[in-house]
């Protein structure tokens, strides 16, 4: 008898993880095009060193440090979800909107301080790219504050969300990703 | 419908994530050759980016459909950067 | 887990039809199939928007700086007569509406949607509200790229392929706000599409009917399947490159501005690595469609089924390493020149084997030509064409002489034209019972076919000519050229097959619309062919099948089997001496 997409998976992976997973592969075709493109424009210019000193390497290493633990949370509440402990899944899903907040605090932070020394996108291509690179990296990042924040509440509703929670944790885990990525790639080179 | 399966230490992968980005700070301070440093940094920011994907996205344990849809993209990727080179990079 | 599984009390299916209201039913529908009839019904409105931007093209070529008919009142300072500044305009906006606007809503929108769930014995597509939303995230994008047209200083002007710095310096064509929602418009079209590739792909991975197989699965599935995925893969890049085109624009960045360091061929790589892919995503669902279309009406299996999914896949992979062959002249590094004249007469490999196989297919069939095979066989013919001209283009010093050529504007014609619209009137007139519960009528499609395949064939065929014999793409006036004068008459020839072209599509209009009226009543299968979507009824009821959904013992092309008694052989049927 014909029921849930679920128990006919025929790959036996629920549908909405696939779905996720070829998201994520857009997602990094998107961002590895610009990644890409500020590759070869690095190391095809000279003199880009020395804008990126004037990025401040300490203040985005603790906001790499918080978008790191933000990832782990995130996956403990995965775990708690597993295990069935409604608690711990609430606690943990607060916590890493936290962290996802003070990560948009500190990005807003760093973005004023360079705006009014004079940096912005338009100042050279350096510029450019670090804004833009950056900029859509922190709106994928609200984007999943926001999700994070609508699973907070249905799991204080003691709604049954195990699966959404993996799910958004595939997408927060990416987002991470990403910026371990455009750190070294913006602030250490 | 979460299958039963090893789970990994979430807090131990978060240690190495976090020694981890502090040698990728400190070996940019490091006195060597630009181009070296460069691929360092880059080599331990990926390394990063393999123990996310693989333990905290759990592609470790995925069927190799989820590994294959992880890996095109990024071969994709690399190869568009690789054919910007020529005329990005060697400006001929 | 998804809210939007479809849930199967189907024993209630017909009752429970909920009475969702007008809104909901025709508006918002989530049922694939009404969802796919919006996509054909959005792809075909574009078409003729397009299609009136050509023939002012074709108008201004033939008869240089006459009045246009029909123009007078829009351009009222010229009386009619388009300026340089509207003709790159038309030939801008002509591209990008039929390529975007036409091509992918019918055969990857509404095709897609259609046969996916159906094909495969599903009852809706993996995740009915995203597939909503896909369409109300196109339609939007489509209404942005016609704003585009009312703004001051009029729509994009740079070619659909948007090189910059012609693109990203305003001055340059004098094109402010149409170019700007030119880039929006497309970034939203590519949201839209992304949601559709997603639930392609999910679905045809997951939802298989029992029995179904990947090698089982009808082709049309297979090219519908890896153009989901180019799509997905291959659309974001097009988002970042206009996103920098959009920036450089409208905030002063200057990723594609020399002056300030920035590089211009940074577009033309990045855009053309989104294009070429981009160009396998518009034909690949036709070549499926021929493929179904073409076994049903020989009465013969397809010829090599597993040659053609695996050139399918073949050209998928290499479609990534071919898209210099758009830039051989643009100043791009030698070096790549020879890479990729190499790739791209490597992937006419696969083509080839289908154009053979198709051929395979046919030999020593029983041959019927009711309208789909018609246009199938129209596909197939026209397509070679065109694939034949790009081996030409293939190489690198034959292309330095041909490129930005009508040489190539007629390779684009045969296969996108030739090709894919082909393939969509195919698949249209082949699924049209089965889409709308009626039979078309069969006098006026024939005539559709003669009169379109002729003009076409007298508007793009001398293409070729004056290509070779130095006619300039893009340009506004040939008279103004010497060594152009002695070919003008082959422009006008042209346009006049371009006219006829035009309006013999108000017939396939005419037929379209009043068949859905009035059309004889189609039985659940008119054309006594394998595939699933034939076993329910025409149309499909709201969650397709009745209580049970189909059980697949063989592949999609049983045709004249020795194992049953008629010339076709359904995937679902059971025959009891041997199950294969």
């Amino acid at each position: 008898m014909e029921t849930t997409a679920a128990t006919r998976a025929v790959t036996h992976i629920l549908p909405g993880k696939v779905g996720v997973w070829w998201f994520l592969a857009s997602e990094v075709m998107l961002f590895g095009g610009l990644i890409g493109s500020f590759i070869v424009s690095r190391l095809g210019s000279s003199g880009w060193s020395g804008e990126a000193a004037h990025l401040s390497v300490p203040v985005a290493a603790i906001n790499t440090l918080v978008l790191l633990t933000s990832s782990m949370t995130m996956v403990m509440a995965f775990g708690a979800v597993e295990k069935g402990d409604p608690r711990g899944l609430r606690t943990y899903l607060f916590l890493t909107v936290l962290l996802g907040l003070t990560f948009l605090g500190i990005k807003a932070y760093e973005y004023s301080s360079e705006v009014a020394a004079g940096f912005t996108p338009v100042t050279g291509l350096f510029w450019s790219f670090y804004y833009t690179m950056t900029g859509l990296h922190a709106l994928h990042v609200l984007a999943g504050i926001i999700t994070n924040l609508a699973l907070f509440v249905m799991a204080r509703r003691g709604l049954r969300n195990q699966h959404r929670v993996e799910l958004a944790g595939l997408y927060w885990h990416f987002v991470d990703i990403v910026w371990i990525f455009l750190f070294p790639l913006l602030y250490l080179t | 419908m979460t299958t039963e399966r090893a789970r990994p230490n979430y807090v131990a992968v978060w240690v190495w994530l976090v020694v981890l980005m502090i040698a990728g700070v400190l070996a940019s301070y490091l006195p060597f050759a630009k181009s070296a440093v460069i691929f360092l940094v880059f080599v331990i920011a990926a390394m990063k980016a393999l123990l996310v994907a693989l333990y905290y996205m759990h592609l470790k344990f995925e069927s190799r459909l989820i590994y294959a849809m992880a890996i095109v993209p990024v071969v994709l990727v690399i190869g568009l950067t690789f054919l910007l080179f020529p005329d990005l990079v060697f400006h001929h | 887990m998804s809210a939007t599984t479809v849930h199967g009390h189907a024993a209630h299916a017909e009752h429970e039809h909920h009475d969702l209201g007008f809104i909901r039913t025709y508006v918002f529908s989530t049922d694939h199939k009404m969802i796919a009839k919006q996509f054909l019904f959005m792809g075909l409105f574009m078409l003729i928007i397009g299609g009136a931007l050509a023939l002012v093209v074709r108008w201004q070529l033939a008869w240089p700086e006459t009045p246009v008919p029909g123009l007078g009142m829009i351009l009222t300072e010229t009386g009619g007569v388009i300026e340089p500044s509207h003709y790159n305009m038309a030939f801008t906006m002509h591209a990008t509406i039929m390529i975007f606007f036409v091509v992918m809503p019918i055969l990857a929108g509404a095709f897609g949607n259609f046969l996916i769930p159906l094909q495969i014995g599903a009852r809706d597509m993996a995740f009915p509200t995203l597939n909503m939303l896909s369409f109300w995230t196109t339609f939007p994008a489509a209404l942005i790229m016609i704003a585009g047209f009312f703004v001051p200083g009029g729509h994009a002007a740079a070619g659909w392929t948007s090189y910059t710095p012609l693109s990203s310096v305003a001055q340059y064509t004098g094109v402010n706000w149409g170019q700007n929602l030119w880039c929006i418009s497309l970034f939203v079209m590519g949201v839209g599409s992304m949601m559709g590739s997603i639930n392609y792909i999910t679905t045809i991975i997951n939802m298989r009917a029992p029995g179904m197989s990947l090698f089982r699965m009808p082709l049309a599935l297979w090219s519908l399947f890896i153009t989901a995925i180019l799509l997905l893969l291959a659309l974001p890049v097009l988002t970042s490159a206009a996103a920098m085109l959009l920036f450089d624009r409208t905030l002063g960045t200057n990723w594609f501005n020399p002056s300030q360091g920035g590089e211009p061929l940074l577009w033309q790589h990045l855009f053309w690595y989104f294009g070429h892919p981009e160009v396998y995503i518009l034909i690949l669902p036709a070549m499926g469609i021929a493929s179904e279309i073409l076994p049903v009406f020989c009465r013969k299996p397809i010829f090599g089924y597993h040659a053609m999914a695996f050139s399918m896949i073949g050209i998928a992979f290499l479609s990534w390493i071919v898209y210099g062959h758009h830039m051989f002249v643009s100043g791009m590094n030698p070096m790549l020149g020879l890479t990729f004249t190499i790739t791209t007469m490597i992937i006419a490999v696969p083509s080839a084997i289908k154009t053979f196989n198709w051929l395979g297919t046919l030999w020593g069939g029983r041959i019927t030509f009711p309208p789909p095979m018609l246009f199938a066989l129209g596909f197939v013919s026209m397509f070679v064409i065109g694939g034949l001209s790009g081996i030409f283009m293939a190489s690198t010093p034959v292309d330095i002489y041909i490129q930005d050529t009508y040489f190539i504007v007629a390779h684009i014609h045969y296969v996108v034209f030739g090709g894919s619209i082909m393939g969509a009137f195919a698949a249209i007139y082949f699924w049209f019972p089965k889409m709308f519960g009626r039979m078309t009528n069969n006098a006026l499609g024939h005539v559709h076919f003669w009169l379109t395949i002729v003009a076409f064939n007298v508007t793009f065929f001398p293409m070729h000519i004056i290509g070779v014999g130095g006619q300039m793409r893009r340009i506004y006036n040939p008279m103004q050229y010497e060594f152009l004068q002695h070919q003008q008459h082959w422009n006008v020839i042209m346009t006049v097959g371009a006219l006829v072209l035009g309006f013999s599509q108000i017939l396939f209009a005419i037929n379209f619309l009043m068949s859905i009226a009035s059309g004889k009543k189609a039985p659940a299968n008119p054309w006594n062919a394998n595939t699933l979507e034939w076993l329910a009824e025409s149309p499909p009821p709201h969650l397709n099948w009745g209580p049970r959904i189909p059980t697949v013992y063989r592949g999609p092309y049983e045709y004249s089997s020795p194992e049953g008694p008629e010339d076709w052989l359904p995937q679902d049927r059971l025959v009891v001496a041997s199950s294969s």
